[in-house]
């Protein structure tokens, strides 16, 4: 099967053909036609919805480009779309999968941003990474370096990106001050506790309580987390203790709702802000009026893939957004979320791992 | 000096009644009075139970000092609240109850410069203690008011149109023909919003609970340039979603009931819009 051969002019006397390249993931030189990709038709229940399935590659177009998925995690977003719950929801049948790194195989003739082997993610949602190819247009994706380690390109994208955008966009957070969050341990929550210790920011960073809470604990710690709390903890006069070594946060990052945000917001300084990202116990963030009315509490949420279409046009921003985070992955300050790769074909078993409570590993398929 | 006092304590929920405090004194006295009666509580509570009419002595004024006659003070929610001691702030016991209302300068120290005897004065800050028949303060506490517009408009201007005007201003950018969406629409700030609103070409959706003359208020509202009224209980009904649908979807959602009527205003708001909150009236998060 002949296909598109990119050709840089005389000038450059360079030529790029579809010749695998020797790197980490050997790329093949033949165009797959067929492809194979977790695929649903209707919305529900993951395990029952979501099939591996044969999908026939598109012909690649002049601005295109050919991509090897290499890892995509499972998020709660991803989840969500798949039940039918989340605010985008794709086209179906649709491809499962928000974000994940893939390396590019080839290019149309007009694509000038990415050659063969270069290590690219998504830049918008809903485009369908859990599968082994895919063809995007040119501008529907972003190079990163691919000298990080696969699981931190394969999770950069939602959760980094979320973290520090709450970091930066609320509160004008200096050394010294702190933050509140809960789901310490998600994918959001070990980004949040890293970055923010890059800057000098302390984090107050409340769990669930389990069996297993002390090694949880040692682990955040190891991250950079200044305390390591449980909800009920929240709630107990102990917290005047660490109120006596560390400020009241400014800001406070929620992504469960209910008791736990409103219980949040009881510590926060006056005029701080709590941003919502997530909505994990599926309950409302409810706040008291007197925190709202007297100590002038802002509640905002946060939603990165509205971010990112709202920049769209600004791709400056996005790309040094994730050159900062892929500088801290190289200087070893921002570390992927405890995570376990699993074979797409094996992708029942990560579903199940990613949708049971108290899961403490990211599921990143591999393909 | 026979001073005669008429004053009505009313529960938070109901419409502002305002004290007057008259006296058969002329405007201007050369007279020093040496007391005055004042609505004093000694310990929180309900307010029938612990407001009592006591004698004060008025201090000596002093060189920046202002002597001044209350004329009227209204009743507010927040007024109420503090002498329940569930207020975000609370005065230092005894005190004397009421946060804003009108005064008169009856005499100055020889030092202030800003105000004369004759001059319409209205508190700066809160916890002042407006339910009174005199009082002397500094002058930085106070602010002059053009006298020629009505006694009870001044009276109740400190607190309610302020925070009106704030709440109208301070968080969206609002332009002529955007909608701006409240409850407890029938307070004291909610007519203020109503009115400022229509000066600046912005539709009002204004919600308030059912009552058996509720035909009267609506048009009292509407006098004063409400666009849409609403009764709590037809909020989710098609009428209510009919208004929704005649008006640009509302940028600034106003809130001082809390509940399931805040959550409404959210469920409301246009994409990136705010609901600010100011009251809690109905006690519920």
């Amino acid at each position: 099967m002949w296909h598109a051969v990119k050709t840089l002019n005389a000038h450059n006397g360079y030529v790029c053909a579809l010749i695998a390249k020797v790197a980490r993931y050997s790329v093949s030189a033949a165009l797959r036609k067929e492809s194979v990709a977790l695929v649903y038709k209707s919305h529900g229940d993951p395990m029952q919805v979501l099939k591996l399935q044969k999908l026939n590659l598109p012909a690649l177009g002049d601005s295109e480009v050919l991509i090897k998925m290499l890892a995509a995690p499972i998020n709660p977003a991803d989840i969500n779309m798949v039940q039918g719950t989340y605010a985008v929801l794709p086209e179906l049948p649709a491809v499962g999968g928000n974000e994940g790194v893939g390396q590019v195989l080839e290019v149309g003739g007009h694509v000038t941003s990415f050659r063969p082997g270069d290590w690219v993610i998504p830049r918008d949602a809903g485009l369908g990474t859990w599968r082994k190819e895919l063809v995007l247009k040119e501008h529907a994706l972003l190079r990163v370096p691919s000298d990080i380690p696969l699981a931190c390109a394969a999770t950069l994208s939602v959760n980094p990106c979320t973290a520090i955008r709450m970091l930066s966009d609320f509160e004008n957070l200096q050394p010294g001050n702190s933050v509140i969050q809960n789901a310490a341990n998600s994918g959001v929550g070990q980004a949040v506790i890293q970055i923010a210790a890059t800057k000098g920011i302390k984090t107050i960073n409340v769990v669930r309580n389990r069996p297993n809470f002390q090694t949880l604990t040692e682990y955040l710690q190891s991250l950079g987390a200044d305390y390591v709390i449980t909800e009920e903890s929240l709630r107990k006069p102990e917290m005047k203790d660490i109120f006596k070594n560390i400020p009241h946060p400014r800001l406070a990052l929620n992504c469960v709702g209910g008791k736990s945000a409103t219980e949040m917001l009881r510590h926060l300084q006056h005029g701080g802000t709590m941003v919502t990202y997530g909505g994990m116990a599926k309950q409302p963030v409810t706040a008291p009026v007197s925190s709202l009315i007297f100590k002038n509490v802002k509640l905002c949420g946060f939603w990165m893939t509205q971010w990112k279409r709202d920049h769209e046009h600004e791709m400056g921003e996005l790309n040094e957004m994730i050159s900062s985070l892929c500088s801290l992955i190289r200087q070893g300050k921002l570390k992927a979320p405890a995570y376990t790769e699993v074979p797409i074909t094996d992708y029942k078993t990560a579903l199940e791992n990613a949708m049971k409570p108290f899961s403490s590993s990211k599921q990143i398929l591999v393909m | 000096m026979n001073a005669s006092c008429q004053l009505a304590v009313c529960s938070h929920m109901r419409s502002l009644l305002i004290s007057f405090l008259r006296t058969t004194q002329p405007r201007f006295t050369a007279v020093r009075r040496r007391h005055y009666e004042a609505l004093l509580y000694r310990s929180h509570g309900h307010p029938n139970d612990v407001i009592k009419m006591e004698k004060m002595t008025l201090p000596d004024i002093g060189a920046m000092d202002v002597r001044l006659r209350m004329l009227a003070a209204p009743v507010n929610p927040a007024d109420i609240n503090m002498i329940q001691g569930t207020y975000g702030i609370l005065p230092s016991l005894p005190a004397v109850g009421g946060n804003e209302g009108l005064a008169e300068v009856i005499e100055v120290g020889n030092q202030v410069t800003t105000l004369s005897p004759g001059d319409w004065v209205i508190p700066v800050d809160a916890e002042f203690g407006t339910w009174r028949i005199e009082a002397v303060c500094n002058e930085r506490d106070l602010i002059p008011v053009p006298n020629d517009i009505p006694l009870l408009s001044a009276a109740t201007i400190g607190v309610n149109p302020c925070t009106a005007y704030r709440m109208l201003h301070d968080f969206i950018q609002l332009k002529p023909g955007d909608t701006v969406i409240q409850n407890g629409a029938n307070s004291a700030v909610g007519q203020a919003v109503i009115q400022i609103a229509a000066s600046m070409g912005i539709n009002t959706i204004n919600i308030v609970r059912n009552r058996p003359d509720l035909q009267n208020l609506v048009q009292k509202l509407k006098a004063l340039g409400a666009n849409y009224i609403i009764a709590e209980e037809q909020l989710h009904k098609s009428s209510a979603e009919n208004i929704l649908k005649d008006v640009p979807k509302p940028k600034l959602a106003l809130n001082c009931v809390g509940g399931p009527n805040a959550a409404y205003l959210v469920d409301h708001l246009d994409y990136g819009g705010k609901l600010v909150t100011y009251g809690g009236m109905s006690k519920k998060p």
